[in-house]
């Protein structure tokens, strides 16, 4: 078994700010991308909040309509690239090293310098958006919505500086993204435990690697986009003129619907981790979940052009597209009835982790189904743009993603922290989240029904769409207090938690074999796996060991 | 759809709207169901129980994975199906392009013989108004097109900045209007009034992008389209000019916000100058430019063209007439 001295030289690099800024630990800086990826999540929530107050009454003007247009497309940008795609990022590079079995990822430095482009891409573009609101940058922060559709976002219409500060930290960002998935790939196919087959990899790990195969080929095209688009404004090339619209909404949507399954899949991934463990069951048909990840992966790629349904497309081209974004809903149904006969003929342990996940699965498949009813061409014609589609991508990202995301927190921060969090406050945590979540999304359906059209920064009385948004905002600060609730109880947690000990949850994979928070080098003898559930086996042997373990 | 659909195509839309909708309602109570069955029946009772390890089950699995691909098949056959009867997208033999490049002749000549239409109107989406010209191009319309009830009306969309979408929620479908591109959108409508907006964010007047339609039968159409021809050339102002100056440079503050080319009015807030003001086809990009209407402007800006940085400046009646016969001499 291969053992690791650890230099001496960086016994100094232990404590203090420096350490921080030094590491190239996994662990300190999966910490470092959930921290700086929730502040993140904090600033455009607070964006949400104005947004949804300017929307509560008819021709409010709680901001004028220039900077409303700069807080939704801030809010956008914020809400995808910089919080949901890196906060899932930070809890693989906690979490993946440590589920299989390895002391770190496969390149350290580089992962730091993901980190540190993340972190620094961030402060670029929110910077920006503080300075322009403020009105310290001339022409204000970018205002072109998060698509940046061309000729909007060119010289012409958006002359201002901070539309090419935002560009540059989206280009940042995409460097970031992509190294990051060289270094998980790399990671997770060198460097797993002995004995870690194909069907024993945990199904977080799984996600983690189409996601990453999925940025590799997704996030350079953006990438290209946009320095294409920077060259374009400042440079006086012709890449996006006036007769090249659509190019521009091709070569955006090629990265930014595949984004969708970048940011829902890890998500998934959880989801698939919590469950077993809380129903203290094996996945239900490991394999289909695994395979229907990878298709889900691969099929996720060509779906692109129902973004363009009502731009102009080849009546063949729309008819196949139409068919192969329909077809996701195949695989992401089968991961559905998988993790519901997970949990049926289960032991059911309801604590935050699995009904954070329960929120996951009770709002995602709304998001599932209205995905389909969009994708049908008739129906896009009439729901495109409008506030069903803001419904439906909400009932994805934060009925599917975000409660993945806090399901995350309250099953691994324990392991991060070593304390508990308590579980009553994440119930009213979950309670108030899910109600008010679904008091601000699934009114929108109807809005969009009624043609409303979405981010438009005002609406007049005469349209009958007062109902539905008010009751949105009300929804609205109920999410914000839940929020509120959950760093409340974080922040508790640190001095009065309970003692999480090495296995609170009795979990199935190698994290819950190792301290919390697990020492440096993670693994004093690097383990061997012998079935999908590997500390489970451990625990099994402990108590009894004449069972056979699986 | 809860905008009532009054066209072929919307009621297509409807149709299909509420098979998939059925649909999509039976597989969210499954799986709604199957969430709280499980949260009530198999919650944990004791700490020490240990539920049968289950890892899966073949046939079931296949079934779910096959039950809603075949259910995906049907349903893109019902959209196929849809999508071919739809006057947007023309006949299934004879698909017909709904975008096409402005220069692209060929495009051109195929739709207009593909489609007998009784009216053809050039529409204009630009930041941030809709503009409609009629047949002869004599007349033009911001914000509001006014068509006979009842007959096929072709619009023929171009942009001359950024994208658009146009549509009407009772129509149904809607279309983008990119740069360097036509769109088309055909629609045939009972009598009423409709109204829509601008669908694709266009910069910071996105929600005041208004579109309204006006349906009216034949006769009523005829008269509205022969009173606006008449507007056009209808009286002018019955001010004094000169005292219509004094209040634009010296009485009232104008001349801070506007530009006029030789007086001392250079102000740099309003988008457009006034040199040449008299030729101008609108005012503000939204009205036409008539007596009329620039009374009704400068009484109050807001109720024209709402987000406009033009404020109300309580004018008096007189003052109005007067600064309306000064401007018309701006040519």
């Amino acid at each position: 078994m291969a053992s690791v001295s650890i230099p001496a030289r960086t016994e100094y690099l232990r404590h203090g700010l420096v350490s921080w800024l030094a590491t190239v630990d996994h662990k300190r800086i999966g910490i470092m991308y959930l921290a700086s990826t929730f502040v993140f999540f904090l600033l455009s929530g607070l964006m949400a909040l104005v947004i949804r107050l300017q929307l509560t009454a008819p021709g409010l003007q709680i901001v004028n309509q220039d900077l409303y247009n700069q807080l939704f497309t801030m809010h956008g940008t914020g809400m995808i690239f910089l919080f949901t795609i890196p906060c899932l990022v930070g809890f693989a590079n906690y979490f993946l090293p440590l589920q299989i079995g390895a002391r770190d990822v496969a390149f350290p430095r580089l992962n730091a310098l993901s980190l540190w482009l993340l972190i620094f891409a961030g402060v670029v573009m929110e910077g920006g958006f503080l300075l322009g609101i403020l009105g310290l940058l001339p022409g204000g922060a970018s205002n072109a919505a998060w698509t940046a559709y061309v000729p909007l976002s060119n010289k012409q219409f958006s002359p201002q500086i901070g539309m090419d500060i935002w560009l540059l930290g989206v280009v940042l960002l995409g460097i970031s993204s992509t190294l990051g998935a060289v270094n998980f790939l790399v990671t997770a196919y060198t460097m797993r435990a002995q004995g870690m087959t194909i069907w024993r990899i945990p199904m977080f790990v799984w996600a983690m690697i189409v996601t990453a195969a999925m940025v590799l080929i997704a996030t350079p095209v953006l990438t290209a986009a946009l320095a294409m688009l920077i060259a374009d404004r400042n440079f006086a090339t012709q890449f996006f003129n006036t007769a090249n619209a659509r190019l521009w909404q091709h070569m955006f949507w090629f990265y930014s619907h595949p984004a969708v399954y970048i940011m829902i899949l890890p998500a998934m991934g959880i989801v698939s981790e919590i469950l077993p463990v809380f129903a203290r069951k094996p996945l239900f048909g490991l394999k289909a979940v695994v395979v229907s990840t990878i298709l889900i992966g691969v099929l996720g790629f060509t779906t692109w052009v129902h973004h363009m349904f009502v731009s102009g497309v080849d009546p063949i081209v729309e008819r196949f597209f139409m068919l192969t974004t329909m077809i996701i809903a195949v695989p992401t149904g089968v991961k559905m009835f998988n993790w519901l006969f997970t949990m049926l003929g289960g032991s059911l342990n309801l604590k935050t982790p699995l009904l954070m996940c329960l929120g996951f699965l009770s709002t995602f498949v709304i998001g599932g189904l209205t995905g389909v009813i969009q994708a049908l061409i008739p129906l896009d014609m009439q729901l495109h743009n409008t506030y069903w589609v803001v419904a439906h991508f909400h009932y994805v990202l934060f009925g599917g993603s975000v409660f993945g995301i806090f399901a995350g927190f309250y099953y691994w921060l324990p392991k991060i922290t070593g304390r508990l969090l308590d579980d009553k406050l994440g119930k009213l945590h979950f309670a108030l989240m899910w109600v008010g979540f679904n008091l601000t999304f699934f009114p929108m359906h109807f809005l969009g029904l009624m043609g409303m059209p979405r981010r438009i920064a005002t609406y007049t009385a005469d349209r009958g769409w007062e109902l539905g948004n008010l009751i949105a905002t009300i929804g609205a600060f109920m999410v914000a207090v839940s929020v509120l609730i959950f760093m409340v109880n974080f922040v508790r947690s640190l001095r009065h938690g309970a003692r999480a000990g090495n296995d609170p949850w009795e979990g199935n994979t190698l994290e819950w074999t190792v301290t919390s928070p697990p020492p440096e080098h993670n693994f004093d003898t690097l383990p061997t796996v012998e079935s999908e559930r590997p500390a489970r086996d451990l625990r099994l042997a402990a108590s009894n060991p004449t069972v056979p373990a699986h | 759809m809860l905008v009532p659909p009054v066209s072929h195509d919307a009621r297509l839309i409807d149709e299909l709207f509420r098979v998939v909708y059925v649909l999509s309602f039976i597989v969210f109570i499954i799986v709604e169901g199957l969430i709280i069955y499980a949260v009530i029946k198999f919650r944990r009772r004791r700490a020490d129980e240990m539920p049968e390890q289950v890892h899966g089950n073949t046939a079931a699995e296949i079934g779910w994975t096959v039950v809603p691909a075949l259910a995906v098949g049907v349903v893109f056959g019902f959209s196929v199906d849809t999508l071919n009867r739809m006057t947007a997208r023309g006949s299934p033999t004879a698909p017909l392009a709904h975008v096409h490049s402005l220069n692209d002749t060929e495009a051109r000549r195929r739709i207009e013989e593909a489609k007998q239409v009784d009216l053809v109107i050039e529409v204009v989406g630009r930041q941030w108004v809709w503009q409609y010209t009629y047949p002869d191009g004599k007349l033009t319309t911001n914000e509001t097109l006014v068509v006979p009830a009842g007959k096929t009306i072709r619009l023929d969309l171009t942009t001359p900045d950024v994208i658009h979408a146009w549509w009407m929620p009772a129509f149904g479908p809607m279309i983008y209007v990119n740069p360097g591109e036509v769109s088309y959108v055909w629609f045939n409508v009972p009598p009423g009034e409709y109204i829509g907006q601008c669908n694709v964010f266009c910069g910071v007047a996105h929600a005041q992008m208004i579109s309204k339609v006006r349906a009216l039968p034949q006769d009523e159409y005829e008269r509205w389209y022969q009173e606006q021809l008449a507007a056009l050339s209808g009286p002018t102002a019955t001010g004094d000019p000169q005292r219509g100056q004094d209040i634009f440079m010296n009485q009232n503050i104008c001349w801070s916000c506007h530009s006029i080319e030789g007086t001392k009015a250079q102000g740099k807030v309003a988008p457009r100058t006034l040199t040449g003001f008299a030729n101008y086809d609108t005012i503000a990009e939204v009205v036409p430019n008539t007596a009329d209407n620039l009374r009704a402007w400068l009484h109050d800006p807001q109720a024209i063209k709402p987000g406009t940085t033009m404020p109300n400046l309580n004018l008096s009646a007189q003052d109005i007439e007067d600064l309306v016969a000064y401007l018309q001499t701006l040519k």
